[in-house]
């Protein structure tokens, strides 16, 4: 526990802190610089991530074409994918690192905001021995926890109506995320799957936002757009968001 | 379909760490109420929101209040005794009027609902109680009823320190950076206020016509009442090793500071020099206390140090006594006729015999509840 403090935990604090006595004491404004600043430094892996998509999304008439052609054989329909996949040199799994990528840096992050707030005594107490001498940093102790309305120190559901909201921001901005990436199916099989795995993830999530300091829910919300923003402009639109509407998938013959 | 399965598979199996990860940050420290002893009585508020009375002879306890549920609200605050009441402030908001002999409520205050929480110790003058909350608002109430005398209007975000008294003014220290002056009658801002570049953590202390308070910008200031300009700041030049917590004190012509990077540090009153330090094993805390000619301080590891510092010893940086108690201290603790009473935070009493340099036989006494 100490060398992940000593490693992020407290370098994270202390640049949140930081931050925000920069952006005139507003911790709000803190979180959202800092998910910028992590946004930046995973950006060669969300770069990755996107292009990995685009890919997949151009090669999605020869993955219909050979769906209908192996839709019966389901093995052979993997091979064939795989080796598809290997010939484009794409890697289906590209995603999964920017948001495994992510993790310590939410646990992190969650941690920062609650020690930073300190509610209690005991906690300000124990945030002293986790500042750095910078000056800019003990000088801005205590911080203010509220941010448009939200006290970013607080659970979603404690903050009422705009708790609420935060949820559902950040559980639809994951859904749109999702949406711009996930290519639609032809089998009606993977369709109820792929419909599912799209809804589950923004709505654990929105929960997720629910029973967290609402500081997590702004930083996740925050992350969210700037993914949609950098997913528009890399891939080059709305990606299956878009398609999605115009065109249903026809099922495969026989299924 | 198998790679959503693995990254699915993969979210699932991160959450219950992000889950553990996240509760430990989460986690409050407990209440660290210090003792207070009165008659050979003592009184301390515990974590469970109990006020305890344990006799110092037998080491019984004579009573809790209000009973060993407690009021399921920490206690920061340190209780204070005045005529035949024990008076405490807790977290959740109210203060409460205790008998001293039978632990009876006397009255509570506010009647119905709470205040913001109160951590720092209250201070009785003159017949009335002056409490600090962390609503920002200083309130002054009658002790025997708790009727509101008056409360002042929101000082800051939130209040943690105890108010300090010299004649007519009442004095407090802000966690945004502000010493206030209100009127002790009416709790009226008096026309002078002090803004440091960082928040206070130390409770005031008054002394002659100046203030002496620790900052979170790791220096210690020394201020003139009436002047919006510090007569010094410690140490002059870089700053200290952390926070100045715990609140000096002043003997003569020396201020004594405890700090959080451990060290305890002798400043002349007038010049702000450092007159010596001292390396203690661990952070300073709790404040420090004055017993005629000894200075006793305690650290987070539990160790006791008591100095002389009468004239012919009080230049040197020397302990003339070291105890261990074994538990860490940030309870502010109480000294009276030799002996030191602490409240470890292991919610346990501790008495040391300065003297003979060690703890009271048959101590300490634990003030958890039984199972």
């Amino acid at each position: 526990m100490e060398v992940w403090n000593l490693i992020v935990g407290n370098p994270v604090l202390n640049v949140l802190i930081a931050l925000s006595h920069i952006l005139g004491g507003s911790f709000g404004l803190a979180i959202i610089a800092l998910t910028i600043i992590v946004r930046l430094i995973t950006w060669p892996l969300t770069k990755r991530q996107l292009n990995s998509t685009k890919a997949l999304q151009e090669m999605q008439p020869k993955i219909q074409e050979l769906q209908k052609k192996y839709g019966k054989n389901q093995q052979k329909l993997q091979q064939e994918m795989m080796k598809l996949y290997k010939e484009a040199g794409v890697n289906p799994l590209g995603c999964l690192w920017p948001m495994l990528v992510q993790f310590p840096i939410w646990i992190a992050l969650y941690q920062a905001i609650m020690r930073a707030l300190a509610t209690t005594p005991g906690n300000l107490l124990d945030l002293a021995e986790r500042l750095y001498s910078w000056g800019i940093v003990n000088q801005a102790i205590p911080l203010s926890s509220q941010f448009l309305g939200l006290d970013l120190g607080q659970t979603a559901s404690a903050n009422g109506s705009l708790g609420l909201l935060l949820a559902i921001i950040v559980g639809g901005t994951m859904w749109v995320q999702q949406k711009m990436t996930q290519a639609p199916s032809l089998d009606p099989r993977q369709q109820s799957t792929s419909r599912m795995m799209m809804l589950m993830m923004p709505v654990m999530f929105g929960l997720l936002t629910f029973g967290f300091a609402a500081g997590l829910g702004l930083y996740w919300a925050v992350s969210n757009i700037i993914g949609i923003i950098a997913q528009y402009f890399v891939t080059g639109g709305w990606g299956y968001l878009r398609l999605r509407s115009q065109s249903q998938p026809t099922p495969v013959k026989g299924k | 379909m198998k790679q959503s399965k693995v990254l699915l598979g993969a979210i699932i199996a991160l959450l219950p760490l992000v889950f553990v990860s996240c509760s430990g940050a989460t986690q409050a420290t407990g209440g660290w109420s210090g003792p207070i002893v009165e008659d050979g009585i003592i009184y301390a508020g515990t974590r469970d929101g109990r006020v305890v009375a344990v006799n110092v002879s037998s080491r019984e306890l004579e009573w809790e209040w209000p009973d060993s549920t407690g009021l399921r609200s920490v206690i920061y605050s340190t209780p204070i005794v005045h005529d035949d009441l024990v008076y405490v402030g807790t977290y959740g908001g109210q203060v409460y009027a205790v008998t001293l002999n039978r632990g009876a409520e006397r009255w509570v205050y506010p009647r119905t609902g709470a205040i913001g929480a109160i951590v720092g110790r209250p201070v009785v003058v003159n017949e009335t109680i002056y409490v600090t909350s962390s609503d920002g608002r200083v309130y002054a109430l009658d002790v025997a009823y708790g009727d509101l005398k008056w409360r002042s209007e929101p000082l800051a975000d939130k209040l943690w320190t105890s108010p300090a008294v010299k004649d007519d003014t009442l004095f407090v220290s802000t966690l945004d950076g502000h010493i206030y002056g209100l009127s002790l009658e009416t709790g009226e801002l008096l026309g002078w206020s002090f803004e440091a570049g960082a928040g206070f953590a130390s409770t005031p202390v008054v002394y002659e016509d100046r203030i002496y308070v620790g900052s979170f910008d790791r220096y210690l200031y020394a201020i003139e009442i009436g002047s919006n300009e510090s007569r010094w700041r410690f140490p002059e030049e870089n700053a200290a090793g952390n926070w100045f917590w715990a609140s000096p004190i002043v003997n003569g012509s020396t201020v004594y500071a405890g700090c959080l990077d451990g060290r305890l540090y002798a400043i002349g009153a007038e010049t702000g020099e450092e007159i010596w330090e001292f390396d203690a094993e661990d952070s300073i805390v709790a404040s420090p206390v004055l017993m005629d000619n000894l200075l006793v301080v305690a650290d987070e590891s539990g160790t006791v140090y008591v100095f002389d510092v009468s004239t012919e010893f009080g230049d040197e940086a020397v302990p003339l006594k070291t105890v261990s108690i074994g538990a860490s201290v940030r309870a502010p603790f109480y000294a009276r006729d030799g002996l030191v009473y602490i409240r470890g935070e292991d919610d346990s009493i501790y008495v040391v015999d300065i003297d003979k340099g060690e703890m009271v036989e048959g101590w300490p006494v634990s003030l958890a509840v039984e199972e």
